[in-house]
């Protein structure tokens, strides 16, 4: 903090708490950024940093600590305030209506008026130059939705450009960018910064954060972690303090014995990929990991094989059975769970209880006759699922919904097991959940292989895959373009075959995955 | 969602309290109270249960997210179903059709078959064009001519020929069951008819004229028939008298007609459904345009003009319209239970174990909530969400066909008109969510009657009745209103306490 050439910093936060229900999201963290400055925070999923810009952005209000501009001391009751104050943030998904133009997306809230009508020769002249300054060669005329997302980035830059921010907060800007429109975003922040603007950037890509950053504050677990300057910064420094243990510990792999063949998949194709067919199999007490970029159809697969989305063609066999999959309830009696990867919306049932939700896929199952729902063996499956994955709640009639992500997460799971699927279906099983209870779904997953079920997850942290898998499968476009045993699962490996369609492998692709690997 | 539930009791208590004590003179005298009176209770209790199965079946839908807003429109429908199945005709019995009437031969060239006519028969032609109605003898039959021994007036090339049949006696009695002075009249026929209680007989004389009586029984031997008949006739008709016997017939018997028009309903729902969950139509425009569809059909099928359950109003239309008596006070006041309101509490019963005891209740609140998380727990949402539209139009069937046995006439562009806000705003006012996932079947119940107390009230405090939708109106918008304020206020407490924890 001492290196900042400016006497006072643009942006300074000292105590910063935080708490959700059920978790404690920020704990006495303290971050600086100066004029000219692009600050880094890094952290694993979890550790707090998306919460932390929301506060900086006015989205949400901190329990206590204090946020200083320019040396005044500001409290943000909404993202006006911090507009106001100077601070803009680019969101993780873009908060742009798409039905309109791009300049009414940059003026939208404080359109320019004249007689009592909107301005439009003012909208398009300054929204043109703030195109400019952010290289983006488009009218602004242009309908957002006729972008590309790159672009619309771009677009929701330029509107904090237009009102003048000092402080950009960007939340993982290029999760959803090509490699060239990743480039092009970082000409524009370097530009920017040229300009004097500071620069809060998240992301978990390591290698964007080295090439870019000045500084690097590293979150965890909700506090601060610790610090790097320009010259300390790598990938190994940034893992360390990031996850300040010993990894090969926290994936805990026992040797199990291969079982009969419990899935055989042969020649399915996916509606999403009509063109490609995939066959794989998975033996009971297996765990085999699904590895890939983002879009490479691991999710769509799994919807398949869960009967969410139909199949076009193929065979799929549980055991030694054919099943037709038509809808989820097959798919469920013949033994197949899902755990999905986005627990909200298709996990849970959010404003119910933790029983309720527990019960139900079982009440078909458990109902007596006439369809009369069976509330004791609800109530016997809830606490015994919940005490046997240490659900944490006062007790089983809370609301799912102030459960942290972790407890959310191991509630979809009792949901699961109750029904005592041969197959384990997850997708992104670890997926915004904190660090504990990441290590106690890890030793589930490998107590339920242990047990003789076939666990089949899809992740996209490389580290994962290859801390948890016997065997991995790794999929590009539609396309399972190979399988690694446990002894040649590497990153290098995985990275070769999920970009297989590159004769040489992206660097900062690499870097991609093994950041997320951490993260 | 008990709280709410306790709310809108307190509501209805609350609004009962102030009605009674507005409307009693003195107001601490409250068995002066109008709106106590029994027949005021009875009333109120027989609408509410009539609304409140609309309400308790717009709450599935409300619990799925949906709206159904065809139900006003399905009420009418119903009700017109109803009164068309049922619809009654008398058909003259010993009838053939005329295909010509010759006046200067006197016959009749008739299509039908005429064995049953004799030389000496009494008959009696109506239906002509230009012909009038009259009594003949018959001269002689042949194969498909009848000759009379009267003069035929007119030639003619239509109508119909009735066989009137001799009366051999009539009996005025005092009846040994009825208490009034009313004499029973009863009339023999030599000859066994096949009538029964509830045809009808028309009684006609050459020169003295016509009337029809109900039978209200019959009784039969071997040769011949004794018939009681419902009024006497008056003092002209003597056994000189013919008789021309008319078989009643209904289109359908009322279970049929019933289980009919619910089915039909059933349908509907079940369209509504599949429109919803296949066609992926929003629930809002299916039901619009089922309001605008079935008021149209409604319309066309009684070509605009009232249907009537007349025929029925001491029989069927008891279930709409009679009480369950309980008690007769000193004055020779009733106090009674309407029976749609123990339709109401049949419902309601089975309605709420649906709801809350099988696991198509529990599916129906998981996905009103998550539609998404229902479906990947293996629940099959699109048929769960056509049975909450079935659910819904199927008691509209079942309230349209109370409301018609009660208003017993019912004008098909106006009968059950806004109904569907009125079951709507009750399901709201119930605890119901539009966004889906909560819903209380006491809740809709209690909400539907706190709707009859206010429409009560507007008519016994002498509120212009012009106000009424603008009162009721704001009633649920202080409600719903005052229940969100609670909502935010419990939500930030808990907020509260879980961070002190």
């Amino acid at each position: 903090m001492s290196d900042s050439t400016n006497d006072r910093p643009r942006l300074q936060v000292s105590s910063i708490c935080k708490s959700f229900p059920g978790v404690r999201a920020l704990r006495n963290v303290d971050l600086q950024v100066g004029p000219a400055e692009v600050l880094s925070v890094v952290g694993e999923n979890g550790a707090g940093k998306s919460t932390l810009m929301k506060i900086l952005a006015g989205v949400q209000a901190q329990d206590s600590g204090s946020i200083n501009v320019d040396g005044k001391p500001q409290s943000f009751r909404n993202v006006r305030d911090a507009m106001a104050s100077g601070i803009a943030l680019i969101h993780q998904e873009l908060n742009l209506a798409d039905n309109l133009s791009i300049g009414a997306n940059i003026f939208l809230g404080r359109e320019p008026l004249r007689r009592g009508m909107i301005d439009e020769a003012a909208v398009h002249k300054k929204s043109a130059e703030a195109l400019e300054k952010v290289g983006l060669d488009v009218s602004p005329k242009t309908l957002v939705r006729e972008l590309t997302i790159g672009q619309q980035q771009l677009v929701e830059i330029a509107k904090a450009v237009s009102f003048d921010a000092q402080v950009l907060i960007m939340d993982e800007p290029t999760s959803s960018l090509s490699a060239g429109e990743s480039e092009k975003l970082f000409d524009v922040i370097r530009n920017l910064k040229s300009r004097g603007v500071s620069i809060l950037y998240i992301s978990h890509r390591l290698a964007e954060v080295q090439d870019l950053s000045d500084r690097v504050t590293v979150l965890r677990d909700g506090e601060n972690a610790g610090e790097l300057l320009t010259g300390e910064i790598n990938h190994d420094s940034l893992v360390q303090l990031m996850v300040g243990r010993d990894i090969s510990r926290f994936y805990s792999r026992k040797p199990h014995d291969k079982g009969s063949l419990a899935l055989q998949v042969h020649d399915l194709v996916t509606s999403t990929w009509p063109a490609e067919k995939l066959n794989f199999h998975i033996c009971a007490g297996e765990i085999v990991g699904i590895a890939g970029l983002v879009g490479a159809g691991r999710t769509e697969m799994l919807r398949t094989l869960f009967g969410v989305d139909r199949p076009l063609a193929g065979r799929i066999s549980v055991g030694e059975k054919t099943i037709s999959l038509q809808s989820p309830q097959d798919a469920i009696e013949a033994g197949v769970a899902l755990v999905p990867e986005d627990r909200k919306h298709e996990g849970l049932v959010l404003e119910m209880s933790i029983r309720q939700n527990i019960g139900l896929a079982g009440h078909r199952r458990n109902a007596g006759l006439g369809g009369f729902l069976n509330f004791q063996q609800e109530t016997t499956d809830s606490s015994e699922y919940s005490r046997k994955l240490k659900v944490k709640a006062p007790h089983d009639q809370h609301l799912v919904s102030t459960l942290s992500g972790g407890n959310q997460q191991k509630v979809v799971l009792a949901k699961w097991l109750s029904m005592n699927p041969k197959v384990l279906l997850l997708d992104e099983p670890t997926r915004g959940i904190d660090v504990g209870a990441k290590q106690e779904i890890y030793q589930l997953m490998d107590e339920l292989a242990g047990a003789g079920m076939a666990v089949l997850f899809v992740s996209s942290e490389l580290e994962e895959v290859i801390g948890m898998s016997d065997r991995a499968i790794v999929m590009h476009e539609g396309r399972i373009t190979g399988e690694l045993s446990r002894e040649k699962l590497t990153e290098e490996a995985i990275m070769q075959l999920a970009t297989t369609h590159h004769h040489s492998i992206n660097k900062a692709d690499v870097s991609t995955l093994s950041g997320k690997a951490n993260s | 969602m008990k709280g709410k539930v306790l709310g809108i009791f307190g509501l209805l208590v609350a609004l009962c309290v102030f009605v009674t004590l507005m409307t009693a003179d003195p107001w601490y005298h409250i068995g002066s109270s109008t709106f106590l009176q029994t027949n005021n209770i009875e009333n109120l209790l027989s609408r509410t249960a009539m609304y409140g199965i609309l309400g308790i079946g717009v709450a599935f839908v409300i619990i799925t997210s949906g709206i159904d807003l065809s139900i006003g429109s399905l009420v009418c429908l119903s009700g017109i179903l109803l009164a068309l199945f049922l619809h009654v005709e008398y058909q003259p019995q010993f009838v053939t059709q005329v295909s010509q009437v010759d006046s200067i031969k006197s016959t009749f060239e008739v299509s039908g078959d005429l064995q049953r006519l004799k030389e000496g028969d009494r008959i009696r032609y109506t239906g002509g064009r230009r012909a009038d109605s009259g009594l003949f003898t018959v001269k002689f039959v042949s194969d498909k001519t009848i000759a009379v021994t009267e003069i035929i007036p007119r030639d003619d090339t239509q109508g119909q020929i009735a066989l009137a049949i001799p009366i051999s006696k009539i009996e005025r009695s005092k009846a040994a069951d009825s208490d009034d002075d009313e004499n029973q009249f009863s009339l023999v026929i030599a000859e066994k008819l096949d009538l029964n209680a509830g045809d009808k007989v028309t009684l006609v004389h050459p020169v003295s004229g016509l009337k029809t009586e109900t039978i209200t029984k019959a009784s039969q031997t071997a040769d011949s028939t004794e018939l009681i008949l419902a009024n006497d006739p008056g003092d002209r008709v003597t056994s000189e008298w013919l008789a021309l016997p008319q078989k009643r017939h209904q289109r359908m018997s009322a279970p049929v007609a019933i289980l009919a028009v619910l089915f039909i309903c059933g349908l509907l729902g079940l369209i509504h459904g599949l429109l919803v969950t296949r066609a992926g139509l929003q629930p809002f425009v299916v039901t619009l345009s089922g309001l605008l569809i079935y008021r149209g059909l409604s319309r066309w099928l009684t070509d605009d003009n009232p249907a009537g359950l007349g025929e029925y109003s001491d029989s069927l239309c008891q279930i709409g319209s009679g009480n369950l008596n309980l008690l007769t006070t000193a004055g020779g006041n009733t106090f009674g239970i309407p029976y749609p309101f123990f339709f109401l509490i049949a419902t309601g019963i089975i309605a709420a174990v649906f709801l809350n005891r099988t696991i198509w209740g529990r599916y129906l609140l998981a996905l009103g909530r998550n539609e998404q998380a229902a479906r990947f727990s293996g629940i099959n949402t699109g048929k769960v969400t056509m049975m909450a539209f079935v659910i819904c139009s199927t008691l509209a069937g079942l309230g349209g066909m109370l409301f018609a046995l009660d208003y017993k006439s019912i004008s098909p562009s106006s009968f059950g008109n806004f109904f569907e806000l009125y079951a709507i705003a009750a399901a709201v006012l119930g605890g119901c969510s539009l966004r889906g996932g909560e819903g209380s079947i006491v809740g809709v119940i209690i909400g539907t009657a706190v709707m009859q107390v206010l429409n009560n009230l507007i008519l016994l405090l002498k509120i212009p009745g012009s106000l009424e939708f603008a009162i009721i109106g704001s009633v649920i918008l202080v409600g719903v209103l005052v229940d969100e304020v609670f909502r935010r206020m419990t939500a930030e407490r808990r907020r509260k306490q879980r961070l002190q924890a």
